[in-house]
């Protein structure tokens, strides 16, 4: 696999979040605004990012069938070693994603990277993997944090956008506003797609049709 | 294979050994900051560190932490110590309240709590609620909501918050009345610095 397709999978065609539908749990849990969104996908990236590396390194050595609880081990030493980093240098934004952290443990997308990708490719692939994914899903996050927090609150990372009269849509930043905000970003993004399929097809034909005439 | 698990095992345990041995210190301080911040907000101005002169009493048979604040003479100018709600609308609500000698509140502050935003979580936004606890004693309250017939004011739409709050204010006021004498001899031998004793 070419590394510029690992780098457009992770960031778009194949977003765990917008295509794969993984890791919800914390999407919905902690998005309630665009910062807690951002800390959370970082979070994330850096556990990604050792599990994939280590995971990578140690592809040769560990056994098929014990393969699962090593990942494990390794996925939850570094969720460990972040929520640790947190606690001591960003203990404000610690407090407020507090449970999250250490559920980050138990993100499918994690340990499907794991086993879909680190397990059978080279070290430096597996970080650009981690890195790219890792950056889809934080763009996830914060994207859906910061329509949350703007229709919820009138703000994006805490910056007044639509002045002091808005009325607070308190639901958005409530569950049920995840799910109906998420719902409309996926209709999105299929329609998106849909759009871009549907004009790289009609390019295919005009190609094929203007072949056929030449010969 | 039962090798290959046991190095993985050993990996993550020097991992996690190595990043405790970095952090910890950190973490201990980033913690006594947060208390810190926490308790300039509920204590009145005073001279001394509360953390360093806090002391630990007794209560329902578990370690409670009471912090002291004085002032330049080593007076006492109130207590703080951490209550906790066990009946919020969503889990635990921590407070930390502080009461003069004379067993009045100074004041009150939310230090955690997981209540739902824009209804419950006024506790924390809704300065002037919280502010009214401040001059409350258990003489002259009525310590409920007004729905319940008390003093404080609930919420539009969320009354299991203030309630839990209410109550446990209430129930910290009642643990320093029955404990005053104890609490204040606790508090009285406070060590002589060098600058009194040559005075």
């Amino acid at each position: 696999m070419n590394r510029s397709d690992i780098v457009a999978d992770g960031l778009w065609n194949n977003n765990t979040i917008f295509v794969q539908l993984l890791g919800m749990c914390p999407l919905l849990g902690v998005t309630t605004s665009a910062e807690n969104g951002f800390w959370m996908g970082a979070a994330t990236l850096l556990v990604l990012l050792g599990s994939n590396l280590v995971v990578s390194l140690v592809r040769g050595v560990i056994p098929a069938h014990v393969r699962i609880p090593a990942y494990i081990t390794i996925i939850a030493a570094f969720v460990t070693v972040v929520d640790m980093l947190m606690n001591a240098w960003m203990h404000q934004m610690y407090l407020v994603l507090g449970l999250f952290i250490p559920l980050i443990v138990v993100n499918c997308a994690i340990m499907g990277r794991a086993e879909a990708f680190a397990s059978k490719n080279s070290p430096l692939d597996s970080c650009i993997d981690a890195l790219s994914v890792g950056a889809g899903f934080t763009f996830a996050l914060v994207l859906l944090g910061a329509v949350r927090e703007l229709l919820g609150q009138g703000e994006v990372f805490g910056l007044e956008v639509f002045g002091e009269s808005y009325p607070d849509m308190l639901m958005f930043i409530l569950p049920p506003g995840a799910f109906i905000a998420l719902g409309f970003i996926l209709a999105a993004i299929n329609a998106l797609n849909q759009r871009r399929a549907a004009r790289a097809q009609q390019t295919e034909h005009a190609v094929k049709a203007a072949a056929t005439e030449v010969s | 294979m039962v090798l290959a698990l046991f190095a993985v095992a050993v990996l993550a345990t020097a991992l996690l050994a190595t990043t405790d041995m970095f952090t910890r210190a950190p973490i201990a301080e980033a913690q006594r900051k947060a208390l810190h911040q926490a308790l300039m907000q509920v204590l009145p101005e005073h001279a001394n560190d509360p953390q360093q002169d806090m002391i630990t009493v007794q209560r329902d048979g578990a370690d409670l932490k009471v912090y002291p604040a004085r002032d330049r003479h080593g007076r006492l100018l109130a207590l703080a110590w951490e209550e906790i709600a066990p009946d919020g609308y969503s889990g635990s609500i921590r407070i930390l309240m502080a009461v003069e000698p004379d067993g009045v509140l100074h004041a009150v502050r939310i230090t955690d709590h997981r209540e739902t935003p824009g209804l419950g979580d006024g506790i924390v936004h809704n300065q002037a609620w919280i502010d009214a606890f401040a001059g409350k004693d258990l003489q002259h309250t009525k310590w409920a909501v007004k729905k319940d017939g008390g003093d404080f004011d609930q919420f539009t739409g969320a009354t299991i918050t203030p309630r839990a709050v209410v109550r446990a204010v209430h129930a910290g006021l009642i643990f320093f009345a029955e404990n005053r004498e104890a609490l204040l001899n606790g508090l009285r031998r406070q060590p002589v610095t060098d600058k009194e004793q040559m005075q």
